[in-house]
């Protein structure tokens, strides 16, 4: 059971509250006319999970212009009910005004837990919403539980150096905040059947106090790393930017697309978008083929989720090797050429090919 | 222009080490430095100040060490350096740091004159929350805006900020005062210049704010103005993987090695046939 705090002993600048007067899981969307944001849909994992534990609902969140009808696929995907805000001073997304509608809305509703998906947008709002509400927040949890005896949730995330987790609570304040990268959690399925209520809300809509003066859509030609299939990553031990290109050859036969470690971006290899690990993206290919890479924690947190790792380093000593499924200890200049011939002759020969391989390891075992 | 520039006096996590046989972090001997994300923040601030004139106050909370860190950013340039330090500050939570960061803020704008901007590097490298400047722009009632690459003065006295989302490149012209943070590696910072770091040893421009300064209130800082409490820590567990390293006679024997053990793989072999034949 909750504890009523004791409000002597709380800061004066932080309302005191009743815990038991908060119930409720929300989810934030992110969301304009044209797009609702997937990674908005993928809170929706940790909401039942947090949800189902605490008897609780799960309430998704629409806040913009345009954006009731995405209210349904929030619903078809988990959410309960769903709150709308839907209003034409809404259309340009301001992190304040945004974050202070949805303030007013958790000060009317005392929803016990909000999460938020950390997109650059939800990296910018979250903090101000949970400061605005004087509640705490934990950032890039990478998990979710509730303390049995408790009831509070447990947002986990992994600390200083990535090698430990830390579980983090919020017992005084109500709600309990958390944000996790895209991509951490995935989509939960959608269910045809689901159906539930779309409260239409209006809210105060704040001055924004700035203006936006000019915007220019930027196009996405590349597939994003956190969708990509097949990833080709390169570190520091490439030693320049021709190993990039080695990389980009052997990614796009496999159907893949280039990124790097964040030494290969301070390097200027790999720009800061394809950056994989604690200050970059989480990704979850099938396949991750490391070429230079070390293996430092930093790095391998943003790989945890990756069906295979290969590891292609010089460095016998490397702590990739014992971090990966396949490891080859070899120069990636001979190497990787070497795979790309390999993969090429493959690709003319057809499926047939395969069986010649395999057959080569039977002989080479036999003898 | 006044602009105040937070920075953070971190460990290098760099140089944190791993120590397998225990499983512990080595923290000994590990150096402390000036965040690396919070040089685009002190470069645009240098660089707003070598353009219109006024002052950069570098403001940072933390123990009586990260005087070198501010020594280190008043060698760049910077004018004054603010460290905010008292034992009743430690165990901060993002809330509790970022309400001592705009109470000084405020403090500042009092005493030594009005601020027209703050500015925040994008995270840290030792916990990487990207709170502070959110939280500070709410404490202080001021718009903000992240992931800012470039900025300046416009008509009015309003400041027009250049970023860049995964969605498009915008301008924001914001109300003055506001709270600013930069994107990662937004800006290439200025090298130290010795004629700077003489001045600062003369003029001794670093102020020291304790509680007694400040005045704030004992619950709302520190460890009691935390909302947030690390319940417990333990080790990520593990992901299982095969660990099979293989040292090759030549290149084609690395490649078709790595090709057998791939198609023999049923995890990734349909991919690998998808990739290559449709």
């Amino acid at each position: 059971m909750p504890v009523k705090p004791d409000c002597e002993k709380l800061c004066p600048e932080w309302p005191c509250d009743d815990p038991f007067e908060f119930k409720g899981v929300w989810v934030v969307a992110e969301a304009d006319e044209n797009e609702l944001n997937e990674a908005s849909l993928q809170m929706l994992t940790p909401a039942k999970k947090i949800a189902s534990k605490l008897g609780e609902k799960i309430v998704g969140i629409l806040v913009g212009y345009n954006v009731k009808k995405w209210a349904d696929e929030l619903i078809k995907h988990g959410a309960d009910e769903v709150i709308v805000v839907d209003d034409e001073r809404l259309k340009t997304y301001y992190p304040r005004v945004y974050g202070q509608v949805i303030v007013d809305l958790a000060k009317k509703y005392k929803p016990s837990v909000i999460l938020v998906s950390a997109t650059m947008r939800g990296r910018e709002m979250a903090p101000y919403i949970a400061n605005t509400l004087r509640t705490g927040i934990t950032a890039d949890c990478t998990d979710f539980d509730v303390d049995e005896k408790t009831g509070d949730v447990l947002m986990i995330r992994p600390p200083f150096a990535a090698i430990m987790l830390a579980y983090i609570k919020t017992p005084f304040r109500k709600p309990q905040m958390g944000t996790a990268r895209p991509n951490v959690f995935p989509v939960p399925p959608r269910d045809e059947s689901r159906s539930g209520p779309v409260i239409e809300e209006k809210a105060e809509i704040i001055p924004p106090g700035m203006e936006l003066a000019y915007y220019k859509p930027v196009k996405r030609e590349e597939v994003l790393i956190e969708k990509a299939e097949i990833i080709v990553s390169v570190g520091k031990g490439i030693g320049g930017p021709d190993g990039v290109k080695l990389a980009e050859k052997l990614a796009s036969l496999l159907g893949g697309v280039v990124a790097g470690s964040r030494k290969a971006v301070d390097a200027g290899w790999i720009p800061p978008e394809r950056q994989v690990g604690q200050t970059g993206k989480s990704v979850k290919p099938v396949l991750y083929i490391a070429i230079g890479i070390s293996g430092a924690a930093q790095h391998m947190i943003g790989v945890r989720e990756a069906g295979r790792i290969v590891a292609i380093n010089i460095d016998p000593d490397a702590p990739i090797f014992n971090q990966a499924d396949y490891g080859i200890i070899g120069d990636y200049r001979e190497i990787v050429p070497a795979l790309i011939e390999e993969l090429e002759r493959l690709k003319k020969e057809g499926p047939k090919a395969i069986e010649e391989l395999l057959k080569e390891e039977e002989e080479a075992a036999a003898s | 222009m006044r602009i105040v520039v937070g920075i953070k006096w971190v460990p290098n996590t760099q140089a944190v080490r791993f120590d397998p046989k225990t499983g512990t972090l080595i923290r000994e001997g590990v150096p402390s430095i000036v965040n690396p994300h919070d040089y685009p923040a002190i470069e645009l601030a240098l660089r707003l100040r070598d353009k219109y004139g006024g002052e950069v106050i570098a403001v940072t909370m933390a123990p009586p060490s990260a005087r070198q860190g501010l020594e280190h950013v008043l060698g760049m340039g910077v004018d004054k350096g603010v460290l905010l330090t008292d034992r009743a500050f430690a165990g901060a939570d993002t809330l509790a740091t970022s309400y001592v960061i705009a109470k000084a803020i405020e403090k500042i704008d009092k005493e030594i004159g009005h601020v027209d901007v703050a500015i925040f590097g994008h995270e840290t490298i030792d916990s990487s929350t990207a709170h502070i400047g959110a939280q500070v722009a709410s404490w202080l009632g001021w718009p903000y805006v992240y992931y800012a690459r470039d900025a300046e003065l416009v008509e009015d006295g309003k400041l027009k900020v250049r970023r860049q989302t995964e969605r498009a490149i915008e301008e924001y012209v914001l109300n003055l005062p506001a709270v600013v943070a930069t994107a990662i590696k937004a800006l290439e910072p200025r090298p130290i210049r010795l004629l700077h770091k003489l001045r600062a040893k003369i003029e001794q421009p670093i102020i020291v704010w304790t509680n007694n300064e400040l005045g704030l209130d004992k619950r709302c800082i520190g460890l009691k103005g935390s909302p947030t409490v690390v319940a417990n820590i333990t080790f990520m567990p593990e992901v299982p993987r095969k660990k099979i390293v293989y040292k090759p006679k030549d290149p084609k024997d690395a490649a078709r090695w790595l090709l057998r053990q791939l198609f023999k793989d049923e995890a990734v072999a349909p991919f690998l046939k998808k990739a290559l034949w449709g």
